[in-house]
């Protein structure tokens, strides 16, 4: 299909006012982790640094264990994702595909766990995480994800919702059970919106702050986002290490985003509708 | 119906439950160590290069006392939310650093039985002033491990360009406005003076103790306290200064416009010392100015060590509190901490250091008053209400009549 | 029903189990994570608990109060009501811009789509900062940009008429997940059907009313109402780039309960303002979905109906 000139130019505005808004803010967090502390806070604003200050990253960077954290925060993200990425996908199908009792009450129910004010629960969950003895493990942050998140399977259900019955009823006269449908047919044709999932629950638990904060005590166990925000203390701001861990840790999101884009584009179409 | 009911009925019995845990102690995890010590968890707000330095402090310490492992957990900004939570589920830290003692009380062991038998030197070496700061009720709640009063910070540099004497202890609020005057330049964006357009009400009221007012009486009751005449002065003091254009408003406490360079002086405690040096200001730090009829007093923002009351090793506890406000400990921290204990501001020869003895002195001159929040019962409401009236007195959008604003909040 | 005759309902006995074998994971989750702590706090919103101390039973007290004698309260829910009113069908909009923009067959395309993404991976922390710079309205870079092409910058996070606005623009920063959503779903639209529509003459504008805009209404339903809950739930941008301020404008509910559970230690009270905000929601939730039954198409429902009417 071809577009004409006039169409283009339109698209590219836009594009353009766009990025100013989405990437504005990013130049000035790069140029402001590349400043001194002196110029970071002089008025009128200086945009470039004097001398790029690329020692801010690797200060930052030691300043704190934040190997450590790392690893902490690639083992939570990883066993989270797995775990949602099974257990969303089962149980979006069930939600999404057969008709049952309770169908619709626990479809509620469900939909209603994503308003549960997080204030209020947090404690006894603490007092629950702690009676299992979970408290200062990554148990608390990891172990829910196999149960499945009401958002993800929403989001999956209505994936599915959109899908043609014919199909497994064509499967079903062919003598497939129920999980077979399920794995032979489903699951390949949920490949786009389940790496979508995949890509919105790492940026999630990447930046995941509060979780953390809560059920995690020692150094040892504390994940990126923990870190990034103990540089700010109650009566300080280490503005440049915020900065630059910030742009650290938005590389490995990034990069998974680049990969995902690919099998997003390649999209359901054919398989399908 | 029957799922509902069901599910309604295992509900009931979980809440109950965890309910249950929560009037019970819980058993707070493991309260030993592989090894068989004592676990004590030690909760702090610091950050950054000051929790190395506390990790480095506790190492000091687990290794002279075999039989007691200190665990440094560090929270940051969060902190309040984090032992709240904590608190809340019965697995509060040990021993944990303080400031709001009115609001935590009921969570902290009381320390006076323990002190007595430290003898009474132990007491007499840390400053009187704070052990009051420290206390509710006529009871310790915590050892105080450092403080800052609040000081008048000045650029150097703008004084010099405009032409503009140092300020000297002994001045004024005149004196300071006319400073201010003389330094505020539209042209060049400088500003003689900043303070925070919706100042925490627990440190604005030493501008009243200064001006011979405050908050409330030793009952607690704003009316006739809060909208006295003397009080509604001070209001007005601020607010002219920010109508005459020689003083801004600053959304947070003036810190970020002063490291702008384009700020000439502004009040803040001792966190201002390193940051700014940081920032590449040079400056001079002096006394708060004095009211024409009154004086010049700060008030502390003190920080304490506590033990929690509901902690199963108090003794180890306390072994390690003391330790972190001996004489060592504070010299340790004499880079992030005014020292608290008398013995080392006369070995380390603070009187005489030209930025800290301001705090020192300002500390002598602002002994015996009380602050609100350890008066009034639910100080944290007050607070807001008094916060939102400060900021309709001070925000440029609204610039409310003090003494209309005040007296509404007073009812 | 069940147990009849075994023998011949076995079959069928399995394929009723089925769904409820496939969702077990959630209910099992639901019954070990979520039920507890849900019901622990309907029960302590019956109670009078400050954190430090125990608990004492006042009955309905705490909803007594919060209806009748906290001015803070109606605020608080009035303002976030109205920032849901504008942020919810802006952020839609723009994120179905976006999702429509992205899918443009133009050279570059990878790239701008990782630029609208961007934002949303940066965490709470720093975008508090990067904004608080930008709005600050002495020294801070937008009045600044401003002040070179001789516009006076407004105040904007001290006068209380721009604060609402400026929450959200700096939300809206972090629209990338939903026009992600959006993107993902658009793209599995079958290219066929627009190629028959372009044959026949159709306009973009037209494919996309009459072809788009119908295939992504199960995804619009599922932003629409997690956007909602957002909004009403609002808390870490005000509680950083805020803190409520000024005069209380930003003081959403979100703040609200949090300030009343964790700063006035009133978990009791906290409890009762988040279940009426619970039900709130939840209510809410339902007037959409039931509403979706006219405006949402799914494929699976529309052959079903056919059928029936055969």
């Amino acid at each position: 299909m071809k577009m004409s000139k006039k169409h283009k130019v339109i698209i590219y505005g836009l594009l353009g006012l766009f990025s100013l808004y989405f990437l504005l803010p990013f130049v000035w967090v790069i140029l402001s982790a590349l400043k001194t502390q002196a110029e970071v806070f002089s008025f009128p604003p200086k945009i470039f640094p004097k001398v790029p200050q690329w020692h801010n990253f690797v200060d930052a960077w030691n300043s704190q264990p934040f190997g450590t954290y790392l690893m902490n925060s690639v083992i939570v993200t990883v066993m989270t994702t797995l775990g949602q990425l099974i257990s969303c996908s089962l149980v979006a199908y069930g939600f999404a595909r057969y008709d049952f009792k309770y169908k619709n009450i626990l479809f509620v129910l469900l939909l209603a766990t994503m308003m549960i004010p997080w204030d209020v629960t947090m404690i006894p969950l603490y007092m629950e995480f702690n009676l299992f003895g979970w408290i200062n493990t990554l148990k608390p942050l990891i172990v829910p994800a196999f149960f499945g998140s009401a958002y993800y399977i929403f989001l999956l259900r209505q994936f599915l919702m959109n899908i043609p019955k014919d199909l497994e009823n064509a499967a079903r006269i062919d003598g497939a059970n129920e999980f077979q449908i399920f794995f032979k047919i489903f699951v390949p044709i949920m490949k786009a919106p389940l790496i979508l999932i995949a890509v919105l629950n790492i940026l999630l638990v990447w930046n995941d702050y509060l979780g953390p904060l809560i059920y995690l005590q020692d150094q040892s166990k504390y994940t990126l986002a923990l870190g990034l925000a103990a540089f700010k203390g109650v009566h300080t701001l280490q503005i440049l290490p915020i900065m630059a861990i910030t742009l650290v840790m938005i590389v490995p999101p990034v990069v998974v985003f680049l990969f995902a884009q690919k099998y997003i584009v390649e999209g359901t179409s054919g398989s399908i509708k | 119906m029957k799922l509902v009911k069901s599910i309604l009925s295992v509900a009931i019995a979980s809440g109950l439950l965890l309910a249950g845990c929560s009037s019970s102690s819980g058993n707070g995890g493991s309260d030993k160590t592989a090894d068989g010590k004592v676990k004590i968890r030690f909760a702090t707000w610091d950050v950054g290069d000051d929790v190395k330095l506390q990790q480095g402090l506790i190492d000091k310490f687990n290794e002279t006392h075999k039989d007691i492992n200190v665990v440094l957990e560090a929270y940051g900004s969060d902190y309040d939310t984090k032992i709240t939570a904590g608190m809340g589920a019965k697995d509060a830290p040990d021993v944990m650093y303080m400031w709001n003692y009115p609001q935590y009380k009921d969570a902290l062991e009381p320390l006076d039985s323990y002190i007595e038998k430290e003898g009474a030197e132990y007491k007499d070496n840390f400053y009187e002033t704070l052990w009051n700061y420290n206390s509710v009720d006529e009871k310790v709640l915590g050892l105080p491990v450092g403080y800052t009063t609040h000081v008048v910070y000045y650029n150097k540099a703008l004084f010099d360009q405009a032409g503009v004497e140092y300020p000297k202890a002994g001045w004024t609020w005149e004196d300071l406005q006319a400073t201010a005057k003389k330094l505020t330049n539209k042209e060049t964006k400088v500003t003689g003076f900043a303070f925070s357009g919706k100042p925490d009400p627990y440190d604005f009221e030493m501008y009243l103790w200064g001006n011979n007012a405050a908050y409330v009486d030793k009952n607690g009751k704003l009316k006739g306290n809060l909208d006295s005449k003397k009080s509604v002065d001070v209001f007005e003091m601020f607010q002219k200064m920010e109508k005459s254009g020689i003083a801004i408003t600053s959304e947070g406490s003036g810190d970020t416009e002063m490291k702008s360079g384009k700020v000439a002086m502004f009040v803040y405690g001792a966190w201002g010392l390193t940051p700014l040096k940081e920032a590449g200001i040079d400056y001079g730090v002096v006394e708060l100015p004095k009211f024409k009829d009154g004086k010049s007093v700060s008030i502390l923002s003190s920080s304490g060590i506590s033990v929690s009351k509901d902690s199963k090793h108090k003794k180890e506890a306390f072994e390690f509190i003391k330790f972190w406000t001996n004489e060592e400990a504070n010299k340790a921290r004499i880079a992030f901490e005014l020292p608290v204990l008398k013995s080392v501001v006369k070995s380390e020869k603070l009187e005489q250091d030209e930025l800290r003895s301001v705090f020192y002195s300002m500390l002598e001159k602002s002994d015996g008053y009380t602050p609100s929040s350890f008066i009034v019962d639910d100080w944290s409401e007050v607070s807001d209400n008094l916060n939102l009236v400060f900021e309709q007195i001070f925000n440029p959008s609204s610039l409310m009549d003090p003494k209309k604003a005040l007296s509404s909040v007073v009812e | 029903m069940f147990g009849k005759s075994k023998k011949a309902n076995s079959y069928q006995l399995v394929g009723r189990k089925v769904p409820y074998l496939f969702i077990s994971p959630w209910i099992i989750g639901f019954l070990v994570f979520t039920l507890g702590p849900l019901a622990f706090s309907l029960v302590m919103s019956f109670f009078d608990w400050p954190i430090t101390s125990d608990a004492t039973f006042i009955g309905i007290d705490n909803y007594k109060k919060m209806f009748t004698n906290d001015p803070q309260f109606y605020k608080s829910l009035w303002i976030t009501l109205k920032f849901a009113a504008i942020f919810v069908p802006l952020n839609l909009v723009i994120a179905l811009i976006l999702a429509l923009l992205i899918t443009q067959p133009v050279k570059g395309m990878k790239f701008f789509r990782t630029i609208f993404y961007m934002p949303a991976v940066v965490s709470g922390v720093a975008i508090s900062i990067i904004w608080g710079w930008i709005f600050n309205s002495e020294y801070g870079i937008l009045n600044y940009i401003l002040s070179l092409i001789g516009i006076d910058g407004p105040r904007w996070l001290i006068d209380p008429k721009w604060a609402i606005l400026t929450i959200v623009i700096a939300s809206a920063w972090g629209v990338g997940t939903m026009m992600l959503i959006f993107y993902t779903d658009i793209k599995g639209i079958p290219a066929e059907i627009y190629e028959a529509a372009a044959i026949d003459g159709a306009s973009p504008l037209r494919q996309f009313i009459s072809i788009t805009i119908p295939s992504i209404t199960p995804t619009i339903l599922f932003n629409v109402i997690t956007s909602v809950i957002a909004a009403l739930q609002q808390l870490t941008l005000v509680i950083l780039l805020t803190g409520g301020g000024p005069l209380k404008s930003t003081y959403f509910y979100g703040l609200y309960v949090f300030n009343n559970a964790f700063k006035h230690h009133r978990l009791g009270y906290a409890s009762a303002n988040a279940w009426f905000m619970f039900i709130v929601i939840l209510i809410l939730t339902m007037i959409i979905f039931k509403s979706s039954s006219t405006w949402v198409f799914y494929e699976n429902e529309v052959k079903k109906e056919g059928k029936k009417k055969k």
